[in-house]
């Protein structure tokens, strides 16, 4: 047990003699002597099928709560978003013993709170009810058996809540901010569609229950009204026999810093509010030095109470809205800041501006002494008021033991937050703070839209729906796509005729482009080459270091693809089929006898600029074309592949055209395929009369 | 293995000794009329300091609603001897915590403070029992902040109104006509003198009840409470100390024919000159009139249907019936009853309407108790595709057979136990114990009920919830309320950037 004393500091005003019936109301109380502050340490003791349990005891009411938590890392659900979610809404649906009807019953019997979700299991109930409570915690914990009846009725419930998303404001700026603030694939990014949901199995969530919920690694948080001795012995009546797999562990993508402010504007009809959430995630990690200081910070700014920044301009002085606040959300595998609030239409502009000036500003100088005193004080008296729940307790040894904090993390967190300075304060702004590099949610009534474009680094707000997804807004075309295909190739041989085209095309047998590829991850550098010769004659191959790491070929009727992790894989008749539709140097000039079909879906905006999107199927994959409504350029293609139970897609994007031999052709592509982005710069591009295969097969 | 069985046998009776502790906890009034409530409690060096106004929307006048929230808003803006915005910070700086909630019946402010900072908090709550500054630039301020949160709560969240459009419905005389928000257009309308008319009715002694709860010592809280309340002024005598403060001299010498010169705000109990000792004397002995609504019996005559439309995805159902104030011996047999019909997983709702019709997403009910009269409210957010009128069907199957049949004595022991548990967790805090003791006296005129409380449950037997399910579910006399998704607006394609 830790004493830590005199955790407030007396304000230092003169005591006021009283004399008896007479009031000096204008003399401020005091503070007397300063009580002393108790942490009871926690009992910690591990079972020997790998629990660690930590015990907070605590008489005061005749109650108890067992809290069992896992330590899996959150795991990508990818095109199945939602499934941890579904599970954890599952897991009380019955057990090889109990149907949930029972289960419901004999629970709701003793008065007890039993819950779950995709991490935990929870139990609640009163001192005198514990072994029946433990009996049902553990009956589900080690028998949940996943019925199909309710499986396909909360997935039937999902459906019907997914809908209500679209009428809950803060649920679709949320989902916005997790697909903002983390990378595509990062678990914290992926947010539950009826897409989604719709891809998820009663195996998957079996799977998934087995893969995260296990003994091994996981805490058993046990607060209330009970000895060691009696935990030691529920404890191990309870949840000796209970086993599982081993942790289950993922590596996470980091998030990236972007450049500039991003605004993203989800349309709520109707809404007389919109709900601002300013918004950049942050590299730092519970346990990390920072947090304290930077939790200062963010209570100056806006996590605190009504003094700070944010409330005392948007709500004290602009009287813009209720409330706004900061939230600082730091968590194990990825971290965020957000300022937001509710404001009305009118001053939505207003508001995104004076958070951003108040960003800007705190990264700009010195708190004054009087708002880090405050804060300091808040904190400390936060602090000393949460130990009033023995629940506080259990998480300072649950935090201590998960995240690796020193033994005496929270017996000296008093005497690390009064050190903290101003310079402290301004280095973590500094450090964390951006009003530059944001992510700006705004959801609320369209009339507010053209308003927010200002606050856009290129000036283009992007549209979302409630889940998060770009919405794309296609206008129909004004030409047909065999005039579309016609303008593409004239603009790409610059000349007036497809007849004067086809013949500068024929006039060219074959070429090589040598290329250099950087990889973000990859540190050296990496070049390609490929080429081509007439009809469909074609290769590729990729080297680091003078090792070749990839290469493929096609010679008009075979071919093969050559990987260092894989090995050598024949094209399959499909491929080769599908590679029989796209001949010639542009394609695009044998599509009306290739048997290559596609569509003109309309115009789209892309990133600022008009263009034609295209659908081509040639069989095998899809994928789509997009042409610049000015100059009919090929500007970026989306292939879609299935390889077995996965969709793949390429994307490539292609600037910097440069004339060779007469013809266009794009010197920069980027290309981006599941988590990995390449981007690809040409060296040199020439025209051959033949080119020779044998180094690429 | 073993062992296990041998652990297996072992039986945890010496766990059931344990039990609540009583809460012990003093009362008395103050010569002024302000009650005061003590509980003494040592486990951590926090104390909760209170006062409940008796004061609510159900008392304001109703071309001038949304008062009595609005106050607990204005009355963070200071007092003669707090700046303006400096109140909160006073508390925040002293590592302390602030807030306020108002309800149809009343206004509750508290402070939870290290405990050395108990002289603090009573001083700060006295300040503003006294002299809270009721100005036009805090009246401003406040009147946006309360509109955002009208628009934040109420109007920009789906399904909110059905709270107003029910009690709109359902009282046409009483005030419960209206709820706590009121109405903007009110506020807009009102003058500072409507507000400082306000302030002089409703926040004066007679009409409080302070709570202290927590670390602290019984004998120096009295002296601190006598210090800061007693020294309040009694009667209407306060309103006279507060026309000193804000009057001018010739104003005050127009209103009471005495120079304000005369009166020392720092012993105004005991005052030397004694004409004035005379005029204080007087408004003391002038009682503080409160004015209150009288009990209405009006509940609905028939089957009253609306529709409203709301920015929502999902149509939901509202079934309404009218059921008597909190204080009355039926409302514990009915809010049992609530319990059987929606309280937990296995309760009779979620277990037909959301689970095996599958029709509902959600499913609640809830016996909404006041000090004037309740109300038993019945919900539904539909499922998919599901019509309203076979959500009614099914819900209004529950509500026959609940007064059809006896509920088993199975159902009988889990609502009991049920009940059990909730007591027991409603005092888990220090902040809680001190608002359940003014709520208990105030309401019920007895704190004690926080000790017992559940007696007034235990005592409902079967029987009860049958005779108040068939005495107040009367299906040919209630509200029914269907929301139902705005006809979609038209959207069109997003102006260009």
């Amino acid at each position: 047990m830790n004493t830590i004393k005199k955790y407030i500091l007396s304000l230092g005003l003169i005591i006021p003699a009283i004399l008896f019936g007479q009031v000096d109301r204008s003399i401020r109380p005091a503070a007397a002597k300063a009580p002393a502050i108790n942490i009871k340490d926690s009992e910690v003791f591990t079972t020997s099928n790998g629990i660690t349990v930590i015990l907070s005891e605590n008489h005061k009411l005749p109650k108890i709560s067992f809290n069992m938590v896992m330590s899996a890392t959150p795991m990508t659900e990818g095109s199945k978003a939602g499934l941890s979610s579904i599970t954890g809404e599952l897991i009380l649906s019955g057990t090889t013993n109990r149907s949930k009807d029972q289960l419901d019953k004999e629970k709701d019997y003793i008065g007890a709170d039993l819950s779950a979700d995709k991490e935990s299991l929870f139990l609640s109930c009163l001192t005198k009810h514990i072994d029946k409570g433990l009996d049902l915690m553990s009956d589900v914990l080690i028998r949940a058996n996943f019925p199909q009846s309710e499986f396909d009725r909360i997935k039937n419930q999902t459906v019907s809540s997914l809908l209500s998303t679209k009428s809950s404001p803060e649920s679709m700026a949320n989902n916005a901010e997790s697909k903002a603030n983390f990378p595509k694939g990062h678990p914290y990014s992926e947010v539950m569609t009826e897409e989604s949901l719709n891809n998820i199995s009663l195996d998957d969530v079996k799977k998934y229950y087995k893969l995260i919920f296990t003994p091994t690694g996981s805490y058993l948080v046990i607060v209330g009204d009970i000895t060691k001795a009696q935990a030691t012995e529920l404890v191990e009546k309870y949840f000796s026999k209970w086993s599982g797999d081993n942790i289950y562990n993922q590596e996470m993508t980091p998030s990236s810093k972007q450049s500039g402010n991003r605004v993203i504007f989800i349309k709520k009809p109707g809404a007389v509010q919109s709900v601002i959430n300013v918004t950049f995630p942050l590299n730092v990690k519970p346990g990390d030095k920072d947090q304290l200081p930077l939790t200062v910070l963010n209570d100056i700014f806006g996590g605190g109470g009504f003094g700070t920044r944010l409330m005392q301009n948007l709500r004290e002085d602009k009287a813009y809205t209720y409330g706004c606040y900061s939230g600082l959300n730091i968590n194990a595998y990825g971290s965020s800041l957000s300022a937001s609030g509710n404001f009305r239409n009118d001053v939505t502009d207003s508001a995104i501006t004076q958070i951003l000036f108040e960003l800007d500003k705190i990264t700009n100088g010195y708190v004054s002494d009087d708002e880090l005193n405050l804060t300091k004080m808040v904190m400390a008296g936060n602090f000393a008021r949460s130990l009033e729940r023995p629940q506080t307790i259990a998480r300072f040894a649950l935090n201590i033991i998960k995240y690796k904090l020193p033994k005496d993390y929270y017996q000296t967190y008093l005497k690390r937050l009064e050190s903290i300075s101003k310079e402290d304060v301004l280095l973590m702004a500094q450090k964390y703070f951006t009003a530059k590099n944001c992510n700006i949610i705004v959801v609320g009534n369209e009339e507010v839209l053209s308003k927010l474009k200002q606050f856009d680094a290129d000036g283009i707000v992007e549209v979302w729906d409630a889940f998060g997804e770009p919405i794309k807004e296609t206008k129909k075309a004004d030409i047909t796509k065999e005039q579309l295909i016609e303008k593409y190739i004239l603009a790409t041989t610059q000349t007036t005729s497809i007849k004067n085209a086809s013949k500068k095309i024929k006039k060219l047998k074959a070429f090589e482009e040598v290329a250099e590829v950087t990889i973000p991850q990859a540190p050296f550098p990496i070049s390609s080459t490929r080429i081509w010769q007439t009809p469909n004659t074609e290769a590729a191959k990729i080297e680091a270091q003078g090792m070749v790491l990839q290469k493929s070929y096609f010679d008009g009727s075979f071919g093969a693809t050559t990987s260092m992790q894989t090995g050598k894989k024949e094209l399959t008749k499909e491929e080769i089929a599908a590679k029989g539709k796209s001949t010639g140097l542009l394609p695009e000039l044998n599509y009306a006898t290739s048997g290559m079909k596609y569509e003109l879906i309309g115009i789209e905006n892309l990133e600022g600029k008009e263009v034609y999107v295209l659908k081509l199927h040639d069989g095998n994959s899809e994928s789509f074309d997009y042409f610049d409504t000015k100059t009919f350029m090929k500007v970026k293609s989306v292939k879609m592949e299935k390889t077995d139970d996965k969709m793949m897609e390429i994307t490539s994007t292609y600037t910097e055209f440069k004339e060779v031999n007469g013809i266009l052709f794009p010197f920069k592509m980027a290309i981006i395929q599941d988590e990995m982005s390449f981007n690809i710069k040409v060296i040199s591009f020439t025209f051959k009369d033949k080119v020779d295969l044998k180094t690429f097969k | 293995m073993k062992k296990i069985i041998l652990l297996g046998c072992i039986s945890f009776s010496s766990l059931v000794s344990f039990s609540q502790k009583k809460i012990e906890y003093v009362e008395y009034d103050l010569p002024n009329g302000i009650h005061v409530i003590l509980h003494e409690e040592h486990s951590t060096p926090i104390v909760a300091v209170s006062v409940l106004y008796h004061v609510g929307s159900k008392n304001e006048k109703a071309e001038r609603t949304g008062f009595a929230h609005f106050f607990e808003h204005l009355l963070f803006e200071g007092t003669t001897n707090i700046g303006r915005g400096e109140y909160s910070e006073l508390v925040e700086k002293n590592g302390g915590a602030l807030n306020a909630n108002t309800s149809q019946d009343r206004t509750y402010y508290y402070e939870i403070l290290p405990s050395n900072q108990l002289e603090l908090g009573i001083w700060l709550e006295s300040e503003r029992m006294l002299h809270a500054k009721v100005e036009n630039t805090g009246i401003e301020t406040q009147r946006s902040v309360v509109k955002e949160e009208k628009r934040q709560r109420v109007d920009n969240q789906p399904y909110a109104s059905f709270i107003p459009e029910i009690f709109k419905r359902m009282f046409t005389v009483h005030p419960y006509n209206w709820v706590p928000i009121g109405s903007m257009e009110h506020l807009d309308a009102a003058q500072e003198a409507d507000y400082v008319n306000f302030y002089r009715t409703f926040y004066v002694p007679a009409n409080s009840t302070i709570s202290i709860a927590g670390d602290i010592n019984i004998a120096e809280t009295k002296k601190f409470v006598e210090k800061y309340f007693a020294s309040i002024p009694k009667g209407e005598a306060i309103n006279l100390y507060r026309d000193v403060e804000n009057l001018s001299d010739e104003a005050f010498l127009a209103k009471y024919k005495v120079a304000k010169s005369k009166f020392d705000l720092t012993n105004f109990n005991h005052l030397k000159d004694l004409e004035a000792k005379k005029v204080v004397d007087y408004y003391a002995s002038k009682a503080s009139v409160i004015p209150r609504p009288t009990k209405t019996n009006e509940t609905p005559k028939s089957v009253l249907k609306d529709t409203i439309y709301d920015n929502i995805q999902l149509p939901a159902l509202f079934i309404a019936y009218r059921f008597p104030e909190q204080t009355n011996p039926d409302f514990p047999a009915l809010e049992m009853l609530n319990e059987v019909l929606s309280g937990g997983s296995s309760s009779r709702m979620n277990k037909t309407i959301v689970e095996k019709k599958q029709m509902a997403n959600y499913a609640f009910s809830f016996a909404y108790g006041l000090e004037d009269a309740g109300m038993g409210i019945f919900a539904a957010i539909a499922s998919k595709d599901i019509s309203l009128d076979s959500i009614q069907v099914e819900i209004d199957k529950q509500i026959e057979l609940i007064k059809k049949e006896l509920i088993s004595q199975e159902e009988f022991e889990k609502v009991r136990n049920q009940f059990e548990n909730q007591f027991v967790s409603s005092n888990a805090s220090i902040a809680g114990v001190c608002e359940n003791l003014a709520d208990n006296y105030v309401y019920f005129g007895n704190a004690n009920r926080v000790n017992n409380q559940l007696d007034s449950y235990m005592k409902v037997t079967r029987e009860d919830i049958l005779r108040v399910a068939n005495k107040y579910l009367t299906q040919n006399a209630r509200i029914i309320l269907e929301y139902l998704p705005k006809p979609e607006i038209e959207t069109e394609t997003v102006p260009k950037n």
